[in-house]
């Protein structure tokens, strides 16, 4: 066992599974060279919250990156199906959801936070704001509220646009 | 300092009000190092540099692509504004892709012009398309943000700012033709 913190780098990366869930096929491309040069090994990909739902159920992925807007499932609806799905039938409702959007405005943002996302990346994205916001999310516990029609993150927490400066919501 | 003895490898729970149960599941890196993690996770220089020579590497590349999308994207116009749904789902699927991208390639002022684009294409709807001069201005500023990357961004600022009082102008007119 060691006893300084532990670097989050590619050894420790290579265990990691990540889906990405994103319409465009160029940000895909981006995402999953990024992830790579991380030292992801293991990348599935899907070209929107449908064929996310089936990713997530056949891989089980440590980590969802997702788009907001997409057809015809977009990823607030795929996070909501995601959080409410049932861990008895070997599912990981728990998994950390980041959004990656252009939308960085107040509605998004609350929408986003009440359907579980667990964290909010603004479009242009930035090498710097993905490895932080996969770096803390694979690093703190998952804290989870659940209540009969809900399970995520707090619905009530202060959610904002990973690196932007913006007030949370 | 939490004590993970109390917390098994699924999830502990504290039962408050009824219906409301507050959940902690051990973080993944816990899951995955067992007693091997020491928190907190601390970031790593080398990947950072590793991830941000991807994208340098992935720049010329995806310049090509945003030369050959800005020439699709005039060619579009004008089937889009005559009625035709393919070009018009076409245009906006591109101006969505460059305003997510370019601003990650070099390519700031490219994506807030089409970032411009899309969200008038978003709040207009259908009406969008009736006139094509708002995309037209749109489309010769993202050809000339493209083309003369080192412009003077305070004039390419100036010409975003007027894009917008075009917008909004149009939104002014929409709303009084009910």
């Amino acid at each position: 066992m060691t006893s300084s913190p532990t670097r989050a780098d590619a050894d420790f990366f290579r265990r990691l599974k990540v889906l990405v869930v994103e319409d465009s096929a160029e940000m895909r491309r981006l995402l999953a060279a990024l992830l790579e040069s991380m030292g992801v090994e293991q990348i599935f990909e899907a070209p929107d919250g449908l064929g996310g739902l089936d990713a997530f159920a056949e891989h089980r992925p440590d980590i969802i990156i997702t788009d907001g807007s997409m057809q015809p499932m977009d990823g607030f609806e795929m996070t909501h199906r995601v959080r409410a799905a049932n861990a008895a039938d070997g599912a990981n409702p728990d998994v950390p959801i980041l959004m990656i959007s252009g939308h960085i405005g107040r509605e998004s943002i609350v929408h986003a936070r009440d359907q579980g996302v667990t964290d909010y990346l603004p479009k242009p994205l930035s090498a710097g704001v993905l490895y932080e916001a996969i770096v803390a999310a694979v690093s703190k516990p998952i804290h989870f509220v659940e209540t009969p029609d809900y399970r995520g993150p707090s619905p009530k927490r202060r959610l904002s646009p990973r690196g932007t400066g913006d007030t949370a919501v | 300092m939490t004590d993970l003895s109390k917390t098994t490898h699924a999830e502990s729970a504290e039962q408050t009000p009824p219906e409301v149960r507050f959940i902690r599941v051990p973080s993944i890196a816990e899951r995955k190092l067992g007693a091997d993690y020491v928190a907190p996770m601390r970031l790593d220089p080398r990947v950072l540099n590793q991830m941000q020579s991807t994208i340098k590497g992935l720049e010329a590349r995806y310049g090509d692509s945003l030369r050959e999308q800005v020439r699709a994207l005039l060619t579009l116009v004008e089937p889009a504004c005559s009625g035709d749904a393919e070009a018009r789902g076409r245009l906006y699927a591109i101006l969505h892709d460059m305003r997510g991208l370019a601003g990650t390639f070099g390519h700031p002022m490219v994506g807030r012009f089409a970032n411009s684009l899309c969200l008038y294409i978003e709040s207009a709807g259908t009406t969008a398309w009736h006139d094509d001069t708002i995309f037209r201005f749109h489309l010769d500023a993202i050809r000339e943000a493209l083309e003369s990357p080192g412009a003077d961004p305070a004039i390419t600022l100036e010409t975003l700012n007027a894009l917008q009082k075009l917008i909004a102008a149009s939104a002014t007119e929409r709303r009084r033709q009910g």
